[in-house]
This record gives structure tokens, sequence and C-alpha cells, in this order.
């Protein structure tokens, strides 16, 4: 027993004392097979989970390291239990290998007999598999890679590919880096997905996912199909392609609701794809169209349902997925280890704020009083109306103007739900709205204006959520937010993520009204932002004019 | 002559060193003290006690006793010595023989052929304990026919219809004559394998599985056979050539003159004089020490939240007896662990009297043990000892147990603490077990970082050769006595640990010096966050614990305990008195940083909402105009069990009843006006459940097995001080009785028996005793040719019929 960082709970989480001497050395150590859950100011908890450790040993790590570890840097003993049920799943993994025959094609191999026989007896599996060519190996339908590999991990026994991917249309791609460098970050990324074949990079926004894209583009030097959340992303990843990279406007398509252009890169939105007339998807034969070698997903956590079932067919093509948090609202990550790959690179928030390459935010949660007669409506109200009228206080537009104020000359957002008070807020201020039903031309001239500075001001709503990059906005002032998910919450917190031209702190306002609804979102939402490890302060509104 | 007066002398001619190994072997012989060696001899050759001896038999000793047992008789003399048990046991030596033959002599369970031929001979009560078929060998041929008249008469059959069809048995016109043919036929040199080689295939492995039982279940059993039928099957064959004996429609019984035969004309074959060598997997020490140590805390953490949870809500018991899978649930989701460990938890915690079952509510209270206030080490001390030395075997009552011995017994599970678990046997297998590993690890020799891992099967083959007979209840409470040990660290990984070591060695409190140093010290400070919890990085002191369970919700299980903060959990502080000063207080003085302002804001705009209406209890007011009068009431000491607190001017309340008030108002000297406004009954709050003080003192740490030397050494001066044969003695008459009248049902003699009847009158009648079970003897009575049935505790005396007539003739 050591006097180390890390408490192993047997309920299956891992304490990191922060402050420990040896911590960073513990955490670099047990990021490979453990998932940061909580990262407040002290203690970090990570989970053991099954696909954590699967990842791991994709990853090359054996349940021996994973054991040495938690032992060598545990403060008390390690509950018995969980070490043999680390080194137990741990064996799972790889034991059934997906493997390119020079004869039959596709094959599924093993070296455990009792496994191969348990899987192909399983009831959904069985029609997959073709006929068995001896006893450690069988065949392997080439359209049922995706399938099976679901399957297989949906019983426990995830397989390994190494079938290999078709090579692509080759169409070489550059890196122009002239003014920049590739961070070593993600050059580490773009490197450990390329020896991994397929997989997933978890960087936290704001650290330049689009550029690990851009370099395993390089890497490949194929044609590819990027598949991003809307079309403003899309736009933003082609104008990102052209700066950074040797591409031409030429060789970049768009395949949105409203262009339908196929080029070697080709950036198509998950809505387009996901369309369904008369029960068939019309555009999923893009997906065949050009012989891709590349198939990037943005924002892997968002990816919808029926991409996932079309993921399952593209199985010999390389994927590459990139997020900020592996944590699905839906919990599918089973079908994002299995479909796109394995986590093959991920950077904590902290670390890469440490390093500078992200700024470092300040959360404030303003505590507003709801005035008496708004008090009174709220206590009257239907359950249903309650959080719109406590989160659309007047109150709180005041608090903004004079929010707005106090920072006056830098580059801030006003973000809510409802359309009513954004409006509102935005004719007080005299600051342009971006809505649902503003134009896509529009939004692209509003966000412009906004980076350049022409305007201070910007007040949006949900649409703003998704991957619109404003690197200049360092102060975002939240009005009102749908029921304290944790999802928007690190989405909003990312567009002021993006580190500063001089380095300022970003400032993250909230404003709650006390005792009501608003401010039990807002607990959520504070536990979710300590836990990630941002400064949360709370503040009176009558103390604002002092403060800032 | 009687084998209890054989023994006596040879017990009183014996040194006091032998003595003393005498009891050190068999201390139920002198608890409770004997008055002289008549009475020790006495008890030495009862059935009780001579089964216990049986039971710390190891494998070779109890075969010796079992061929001894064969080849010797009582009656006729026969006595056994190294030489003649030899050749009937295959793999065995003079010396080894020897030895063991004195080592059983030593424990009392053989004693020397008076008639001085040197040999041994077994204490008569032997053949009611050692079983029916010892060595797995069956009755011989004129032994079956002897004493089955029925199986005489099919086997007179049998051989006649062998000799007709000219096997080569000898011809036969009784029974007896049958049997000694059978007898001399199967015992010709390479007979039984000629014929064998001809039988129908399976038969040899049939054959085979007479090796450790003699008897065998057949349907219709009696068939009709002919030994000249072609397409005979295994069974078929045997019993036409009479080497198998049906003894009724169902069952068979192999004699014994054919097993011998088959085993190669020897009764054991399979003796070896030191343990087989066991095969065994290997764990790393580290792994061992830290599976150990984690499982220490974790038990120690979980018992003491157990004891918590029952503190405030007592377990409800079954009207069938034990707690039921309901409360079970309820306390494993409070304790956060599965319900199978809970059930563990408890029973270990009622084993070592944390709790004891208040009769009056039939429900489970945590004790007045003071066991929460102990160090650690004392805590895991008090629960290992009294695990060592409880009577019951916990792991019965969990469901794996129940699901293991489904397929057998098909009873649903034993309910968590109910009677049902009560294993009196359980301490000395408990004890047998943990020296059985001690000795798989002594032998094992792996290098200092590796450890043996002690599997079940090694542990139950070891145990299978140094307690035969005690084996086969082991196998049903092998697996819980690992868990137990697992969960007590006394075995870690599967590997005996030092811990372990100590409490196998009989002595547990060496354990506790090691557990000081490996347990650290109870933390007095935790880690407070912003994100509304507070972290203990380890063990807190048990005060500190009260108070954050008070303020915080617990999470997480594990060495380190997460507090969560929450308005709710606030609130439940502030209702039991705390104020926001207070916590915030308190807070401060334990945390290893600043409170975070969430955290603080917290507090303060809970207790700012809190208590705006106030609730209280007050069983009557005493109401005034004269507010001076009031408060000098609440200062008077008489007063002072109402309670009198101010409420507001001019009202004062009370805790106990209007009357009662009114009535201590008088007695000094006021006078006040009893206003009842209803009427009713007020009825005095239940004040919180109170703790009921254990019955049993702190347990010992011997589990009272082996008997003090202060005892042994009172004995043996009791012993050396009265004359060696005292008849007369309350334990040795009905002994001798016994001896006398089973003496008689073998030799089949008649008795001079004298009997009390109802009325206190004796009667002495020359009987024939039958049989002897169960506290009474079945007896015929000649003269009136009749069977009759007599309490043995009305037999008062009672002599061989013959040896009286000697006894007249001088």
């Amino acid at each position: 027993m050591t006097d180390g960082p890390l408490i192993v709970q047997s309920d299956k989480t891992i304490l990191l004392e922060v402050d420990h001497p040896q911590a960073t050395e513990a955490r670099h150590a047990i990021a490979a097979f453990a998932e940061l859950e909580r990262a407040p100011e002290h203690m970090h908890s990570y989970r053991l989970t099954p696909l954590g450790l699967w990842n791991a040993r994709a990853a090359g790590l054996d349940a021996e390291q994973v054991l040495d570890t938690l032992l060598k840097y545990s403060r008390f003993p390690v509950p018995h239990a969980l070490l043999i049920d680390v080194a137990e799943t741990m064996s799972r993994y790889g034991r059934l290998r997906l493997e390119k025959d020079p004869v039959h094609g596709l094959v599924l191999r093993t070296d455990d007999f009792p496994v191969l026989e348990e899987v192909i007896r399983a009831k959904k599996i069985e029609p997959l598999l073709g006929p068995r060519i001896d006893p450690m190996t069988v065949v392997v339908h080439a359209s049922a890679r995706g399938a099976l590999k679901q399957l297989l991990l949906k019983i426990g026994w995830p397989a390994e590919d190494l079938a290999g991917y078709v090579d692509g249309t080759p169409h070489p791609v550059a890196l122009l880096e002239e003014d920049w460098k590739l961070r070593p970050y993600q050059q580490l990324a773009v490197e450990n997905f390329w020896a991994g074949g397929s997989g997933v990079v978890v960087l936290p926004c704001g650290a330049g996912k689009t550029l690990v894209g851009a370099a395993a583009m390089a890497v490949s030097g194929t044609t590819t199909l990027i598949l991003v959340t809307n079309t403003v992303s899309a736009r933003q990843w082609k104008e990102e392609l052209l700066k950074r990279t040797s591409l031409t406007e030429a060789e970049i398509g768009e395949y949105s609701g409203a262009v339908k252009e196929v080029r070697p890169v080709t950036i198509a939105t998950y809505q387009v794809l996901t369309m369904r007339r008369g029960g068939l998807y019309p555009h999923l034969e893009l997906l065949d169209a050009n012989n891709w070698g590349l198939i990037i997903y943005d924002e892997v956590h968002l990816l919808p349902a029926p991409i996932f079932r079309m993921t399952a067919d593209l199985q010999a093509r390389r994927r590459l997925g990139l997020t900020a948090t592996l944590v699905r609202e839906d919990g599918r990550e089973g079908e994002v280890f299995s479909l796109i790959g394995p986590k093959r690179y991920d950077a904590p928030w902290k670390d890469i704020e440490a390093q500078g390459y992200i700024a470092p935010a300040d959360c404030v949660e303003v505590r507003v009083d709801l005035p008496r007669d708004e008090r009174m409506a709220y206590a009257m109200a239907d359950d249903g109306d309650k959080y719109r009228l406590c989160a659309t206080s007047e109150t709180k537009t005041a608090v903004v103007e004079r929010l707005v104020k106090t920072h006056q000359g830098e580059q801030l957002l006003v973000i809510g739900q409802y359309i009513d008070q954004l409006d509102e807020i935005a004719e007080r201020l005299g600051a342009p709205v971006i809505k649902g039903e503003t134009s896509v031309k529009e939004r692209q001239r509003l966000f412009g204006e906004f980076r350049n500075g022409t305007i201070h001001t910007l007040v949006v709503s949900k649409v703003a959520n998704f991957s619109i990059d404003l690197p200049e906005a360092s102060v975002a002032i939240q009005v009102s937010g749908s029921f304290g998910s944790r999802q928007e919450e690190a989405q909003r917190l990312g567009r002021l993520l993006r580190p500063k031209a001089d380095g300022r702190s970003a400032r993250f306002y909230t404003l709650v009204a006390r005792d009501t609804l608003d401010q039990d979102f807002a607990a959520k939402r504070q536990r979710f932002l300590a836990e990630q490890g941002y400064a949360y302060r709370i503040l009176d509104a009558k103390d604002i004019a002092t403060t800032g | 002559m009687s084998s209890i007066r054989i023994l006596t002398a040879e017990l009183a001619a014996r040194s006091d060193k032998s003595l003393r190994s005498l009891f050190d072997a068999r201390p139920d012989l002198i608890s409770p003290p004997v008055p002289d060696f008549a009475a020790l001899a006495a008890r030495a050759c009862a059935r009780v006690s001579v089964a216990r001896a049986l039971d710390a038999l190891n494998k070779p000793q109890l075969q010796v006793l079992e061929v001894l047992h064969l080849t010797t008789n009582e009656d006729l003399g026969q006595s056994a010595r190294a030489g003649s048990l030899k050749p009937l046991i295959a793999g065995s030596t003079l010396a080894v023989i020897e030895v063991i033959l004195k080592e059983l002599h030593a424990r009392g369970l053989l004693y020397r052929d008076p008639a001085g031929s040197g040999g041994y001979l077994a204490v008569s009560s032997l053949k009611d304990v050692i079983g029916l078929h010892p060595a797995g060998l069956g009755r011989s041929y004129p032994e079956l026919v002897r004493t089955q008249p029925l199986v005489g008469a099919r086997l007179l059959q049998t051989v006649q219809a062998l000799h007709r069809f000219g096997a080569g048995v000898g011809s036969a016109s009784t029974a007896l004559e049958a049997a000694l043919a059978m007898q001399s036929w199967v015992n010709a040199p390479g007979l039984l394998d000629q014929l064998l080689a001809s039988a129908p295939e399976t038969t040899a492995a049939m054959l085979a599985r007479f090796s450790t039982g003699a008897m065998g279940a057949v349907e219709n059993a009696q068939r009709a056979v002919r030994p000249e039928a072609a397409d005979a099957t295994p069974v078929d064959w045997l019993l036409a050539r009479g080497l198998l004996i049906p003894l009724d429609n169902e069952h068979v019984e192999l004699p014994s003159d054919v097993a011998i035969v088959l085993r190669g004309r020897v009764m054991i074959r399979d003796f070896t004089a030191t343990p087989p060598a066991a095969e065994l997997q290997r764990t790393r020490a580290s792994l061992r020490t830290n599976a150990a140590l984690g499982a220490i805390a974790e038990l120690l953490r979980l018992e003491t939240e157990l004891l918590t949870q029952i503190r405030d809500t007592p377990l409800a018991t079954l009207r069938a007896g034990g707690v039921g899978v309901r409360e079970i649930r309820r306390l494993a989701d409070a304790l956060r662990v599965d319900t199978e460990l809970t059930t563990q938890l408890l029973e270990l915690a009622a084993l070592s009297s944390l709790l004891v079952l208040d009769v009056d509510t039939s429900r489970w209270q945590p004790s007045t043990t003071g066991w929460q206030q102990l160090p650690r080490e004392q805590q895991w001390l008090w629960l290992a000892t009294s695990w060592l030395a409880a009577d019951r075997a916990p792991f019965l009552a969990s469901q794996s147990a129940a699901r293991s011995s489904g397929a057998v017994g098909g009873a649903g599970p034993i309910n968590a603490l109910a009677a049902e678990a009560h294993r009196p046997d359980a301490p000395v297998l408990r004890k047998q077990t943990l020296f059985v590993m001690a000795e798989l690890s002594a032998e094992d020799a792996g290098g200092p970082d590796t450890a043996p891992v002690l599997g079940e099967a090694a542990i139950l083959a070891r145990f299978q050769w140094r307690r035969p007979r005690l084996a086969r209840r082991l196998r049903r409470l092998l697996p819980g006595f690992l868990r137990e040990s697992e969960l007590l660290g006394l075995t870690g990984s599967g590997s005996l640990t030092k811990v372990g070591h100590a409490v196998a060695a009989g002595t547990p409190e060496k354990a506790v010096g090691m557990l000081r140093a490996a347990l650290p010290q109870p933390l007095t400070h935790v880690l407070l966050q912003a994100d509304l919890t507070a972290v203990a990085p380890g063990y807190l002191s048990p005060e500190l614990t009260a108070e954050l369970n008070l303020l915080a919700e617990a999470e997480g299980q594990g060495p380190a305990t997460i507090y969560r903060f929450s308005p709710a959990s606030i609130r439940r502080a502030l209702d039991s008195g705390q104020d926001a000063v207070r916590i915030l207080d308190f807070l401060g003085r334990h945390s290893a940083t600043d409170i975070p302002q969430p955290l603080r804001y917290l507090v303060e705009d809970t207790a700012a909402r809190h208590g705006r209406l106030r609730v209280g209890p007050a069983v009557s007011f005493v109401q005034s105009e004269d507010d001076a009068m009031l408060r000098e009431l609440t200062q008077l000491p008489a007063l002072k069990h109402l309670g009198l607190v101010p409420l507001a001017p001019t009202v004062l309340i009370s805790r106990v009843g209007a009357r009662e008030s009114a009535a201590a108002l008088r007695a000094v000297g006021m006078s006040p006006a009893l206003t009842e406004a209803d009427g009713g009954v007020v009825k005095v709050p239940k004040t919180g459940p109170s703790v009921v003080r254990a019955s049993g003192p702190v347990p010992s740490s011997t589990g009272g097995e082996d008997p003090a030397e202060a005892e042994i050494a009172a004995q043996l001066s009791a012993l050396r001080s009265k004359p060696s044969w005292a008849p007369a003695g309350t334990e040795t008459a009905p002994q001798l009785g016994l001896e006398i009248l089973r003496q008689a049902i073998r030799l089949k003699k008649s008795v001079n028996i004298s009997i009390v009847d109802s009325n206190g009158n004796h009667d002495q009648q020359v009987l024939v005793p039958l049989s002897v079970t169960g506290g009474r003897v079945r007896v015929y009575d000649p003269d009136r040719e009749i069977e009759r049935v007599v309490s043995i505790h009305r037999v008062m005396d009672v002599e061989l019929a013959d040896e009286t007539d000697e006894k007249r003739a001088t």
C-alpha cells in the first residue's frame, strides 16, 4: 500500500486527489482506461466501464498493466472483486477477431473455441455468418461486418476489427502550415487514429477538432466524406479547409438541403442524409457515391440513430469520429464504440486549458429576485407554464442591460430559449438576433460581422448551440436554458472557450430567478460545471453594478 | 471381561503425561470432570465420545482401526497385531501400523488383549459408531446367511444351480454349507479373474462402484436368474453366480469375501501414511495483502453502517423465524450493496452479539456492546473470534447456498438469522479447515512474492485425508467458510494471509498488532467542493461520520465516501436543531480547504427559508398574568421534571400532562385551575428506540473448545486420589450394563437382569436380550415365551446368566 493519489472504490469509481504530488502522473496512467466523470476542484472521479476497458485493450493495454497502475497509485487496498472484474472484462476483448482471409474474404477467427461456439449459437448472430471453415474460423457475410460487431458487443464479446479498409479514390490533400502549426496533441490524435484504423478522437470544444479532421485527410490522401450537424457548421468546415489545406473551392462540395454537390471532398449534413421520402432515404447513395477513403463524423455524440444503421454498412471504409464528449444523452455509447470505433485519443479539458490552448472560463450564476407580481403569477401558474414564467422574468432583462454595460467593448453573446424574451432583449440592447427563422445567409453575415468586430453584441437562440465558431466571444449571458441539459451546457461554454487573442478569461453568466424552478435547473447546471472543474460563483443581482 | 474394566485398569496405570495427551486428544472425557478412572473409562467407551474420537482420526488411522475392527472379536478373544494387519492393508509397513496402533491405543480406542497375546482389541462401542460397512466392506457369506434367513434360502438355491451348471462350487444342502461353499469358491486362486473375463462387458465397471460401499440399489433384485443365460446383464450375471446377494427386492450387497478378492486380497487399497501432495495455483503476495486489507476495512465500514441503519429502524422478524427478504432488501438498498452481502453482514453482526433480538418486540436491535467505540483492529478481533466460535453457518442463509443445494434438496433458502442455520459442529470444522489451510500453505514452496491459492477442491482433498469422517459435513459448509474468511481478511485472493495464519494458529490476538499498523488512522477532515460535495478521502472518525450523515447524503461505495449536500439534507440538519452558523462553523473546522461559495450559499439560503413557522411538542401549558411568578416557577428545582419552558410572555409549556403539572404545582404551594378543553387523554410521545444489552459476554478467543491447563491438572489430581475401580459410580454402571447387554446379544446368551417396576419394586428375571436402541432394550422372556421392551433406566443390574451360574457354583 502506498500513499498514492488514487482511491479505488468498490462501486468502480476512482477518485483522484488533484493536489497530490503524484496526481498528474496518476491521471495520465488511468486516463487510458477510465472515463473522467467529474472534475471538481479537489477530487476528480473516474469510472471504470467495460467500454473504457475495451478502449484500453484496443489501445494495446493489457489487464496486468491496468491492475499494476491501480495498485501502484492507490492509497488504500483496491477492492479485490474490482480487480478480478477488470481482468475478466479486459480478457473478453480480442478473443474474437474479424480478419480478411485471402480465400474466404471476411472471417471471424478466435483462439478460444468455446467463445466461438457461444456466439455462433446466438440467435441474432447466426444469420450473419457463413459456413465454418475450421473449428476456429467462420465466414462472415461482407455486408454484416458492422451489424456483427454491434451484436458481439451487446453479448459482451467485442471483436477486434483487423479486416482492413478499402483504399478509396486517391486525392492528395496537404496542410498549409504557414502562419500556424498543428498542436502537439492534435498531431498525436491523428497519429493514434491512423494507427488504430478507425475510431473516435475526443477533444474539448475549442481545441481544434476541425484541424484534426483536416490532418487526417492529409494523411489519408483520399476522397473524403464529412458528416456534420447542420448547414452553418458545414460552411465553417469548408472555410476552415480552404484556409488550412491545399484544397480549392472546386474540390469541396456541399451536400445539404439547399445544395447537392458531390466533389472529392464532400460535406453533408446529418439532416439531409436522414431525410425520408416515402419510407426511403433518397440521399443514401451519397455514401457510396465516390468510393470514399475516409469518412469523418463531426459531433459523434449527436449522431442520429439512422446514421448508425447506415454506418453499419460502411465498415470497410475508414471512419473518424470527432467529439467533445463520449457521453450520449441516449446512452448509445456502445454503438459508437462498435460502429465508428474505439476511442483513439482523449485529452481532458483541464489539460488542454493548462497548456494555454483554450481559454479558462469563469462561471457566474446571477440570482435575481422576482418582483412581487411575477412571484404571485408564478405561484398560481400551471406546472407547464412555470418554467417559462420564471425564466423570462422582466427583471432579467434589466440585469442583462447592466451586465452588457459592465462588459462594454467586449464581444458578448446573449443566449436564450424563448424567442419573445430574446427579441425584447435585442430591442433593448439594440443588437441583432439570430433565431430559427433567420436565413442561413443572414446568419453567416451576422456571425461574420461579430467575428471581425463590427458588432459587439449578438443575441442568439438555440440554433447557435452547435458548431458555430465564434472565437472572439468572451462573455456569454444565458438568460434561459432548456431544462438543464448537460449537452447544452457544454456547447454553450464551448462557444466561449476559443483562445482569446489577448489571453483574457471568458466569462459565463447565467441568470437565475431565485426560489423557482429556474433555480432547481440551475442547480443541475451548476453541478455539471463544477464537476467539469470550472470556477463557479454565485452573485446577487443587486451586486452586479459593483463587481464585474 | 468387560472392556470398560480393562480400560479402567489401563488408564490408571498410565503416566500423567500419557493422560494429558489423552485429554488433549479427547477433551470431552474430562468435561465435566470425572470422579474416578472407572467413570473415565466408561465415558471413553460411550458412543458419543467414541464417535467424537473417530471424527478426530486421520485417514490411515481410521483405515487401520477399520481393519482391526473387522479382524478382531472380543468375545472369541481374537486380537490383532501389526503383523496380522499389514497383509490386509496395501502399501503399509509394519512400522507405520505399529505407530498408528500406539496412537489409537493412546487415545483409548484400543486396549491390550487381557489374555496377554500382545494384540489389540477395540472398545466394544466402536461397532455402533464405525458404520455399517467399515472399509467399504459388506458382510461375509456366513454372516449374511446367519443374520438374514431369507438370504440363506436364496443362496442355497443359487449354489445348487451353480453346482448343477458345473461352475466348480461344492454341493450344499443347508444355507450355512452354501455360504461356506461360496466362500471357498471365490477364494480359489485366480478363479474370480477367470470368471470376470467371460462376464458381460460392463461388469468390471459396475463392481468398481463398490469400492467405497457394499450396498447397491437394484430394481427387482430378487428376479429369477440362471447361470447359463447367454444375454445376461451384468447384474443378472453377478446375481446368478452369487457374487451379489439380494437383501430384499431393491437392494443388493457385495459380500466381503468377494470384495476382498477383487481388491487384490487386501481390505484397504488406498493407504497413504502421509497426506497426498496438493497442486496449488499461485497468486501474487501483494495481491493477497491488498485483497485482505481491503476486505477488512470494507467489512468494518459496512458493519458500522449496518448497525447505524438498524438503530434507526430495527429489523422485524417473520413469524416463521428469521428476517424476511423485504427487510434484507431495504437494508441492502441503504447500504448500497447486494442482498447476498447484506445477509452475510447481518449474520456476522448477530453471531458477534452486535445485534440482539428484543423479545418484547421481536425485532433485532443493536446491543450496547461498545463495539463501535473500539479501535478498528479490536473491532476486527471481536468479529473474527466470534465467527470462529459461532455455532451457525451464516452462508446457509444466503441465496447462492440455496441455489447450490437446490438440485439436491429443493428446499427454499433459509431466512437470514433463522434458527435453521444452526450447526453445532461449525466451530470444529472451521478450526480444522483453517488448520488444513495453514498446513497446505506451509507445504507450498513458492517464492516470497507468490502465495498459494487454496481452492475448495484442494482443501477438501486434504481434509478427506486429515479428517475423513468430518469431510462429508464440511463439503456443504466449505464454500461459506471460504467466503467468510475472505470477508474477514483471513484469506485474500484465495490465499491464507498473515492474519489468517495467526488465527489458524489459535492466536488471533497476534493479528491485531499487524492490523493496527495496516489500518490507517481515522481522518478528521474532509474536502469540500463547489459541486456541493464533501469527499472523505479515507476512513473518517465515527463522530464526523455521524455529523456528515445528518448534513448530507452519502454516496458511493469503498474506502472513501462522498457526501452530497442538497437543500433537503441541509433542511434535515436544521430540523434536528442545527443552524446555519453552526453548520458552517462545523464544516469550516473539518474542511481541509475553504468552504466553497456555492456551498455557503446553499446553507445560508436554506436556513433563511427554514423555520418561518415553528412547531414543537407541549403536553400542557401554564398560563398566568403574573410573568414574574412564571419565571420563578421555571427556576424551581421541585418542578424540574415538568420541563417548564417560557413560550411567550405569560405562557409556559410543560412536557407532562395537565393533571400531573397541576399536582406538581399544588405540591409547591400554588393553586392552579385545571382547564381541560376537550377532556381527552393526552399521550406522551414515545421516546426513541431503546438499546438492548447484549446477553452474552465478550466472545472468548478460543471458542471454549480446549480444556485449560488448570482444569487438566485438577482432573489429574482428582483421579489419582481415588481407587481406580469403583463400579458404583453413576456414570460407569449404565455403561457397564449396556456393554453386558450388547455382549449378550452378540453371543445370544441370556442375562440375569434386575428391573424396577413403576411402583419401585425390584424384580429379578432371566431374559434373552435381542436389541438395544434408543434407551430401550427388547428382551425375550423364555418363561412366558413373549417379547417385551424394557426401558434401560429401569434396569438396575445386569449380569450374564452363566456368569452368575459360575459364581453360584463357586
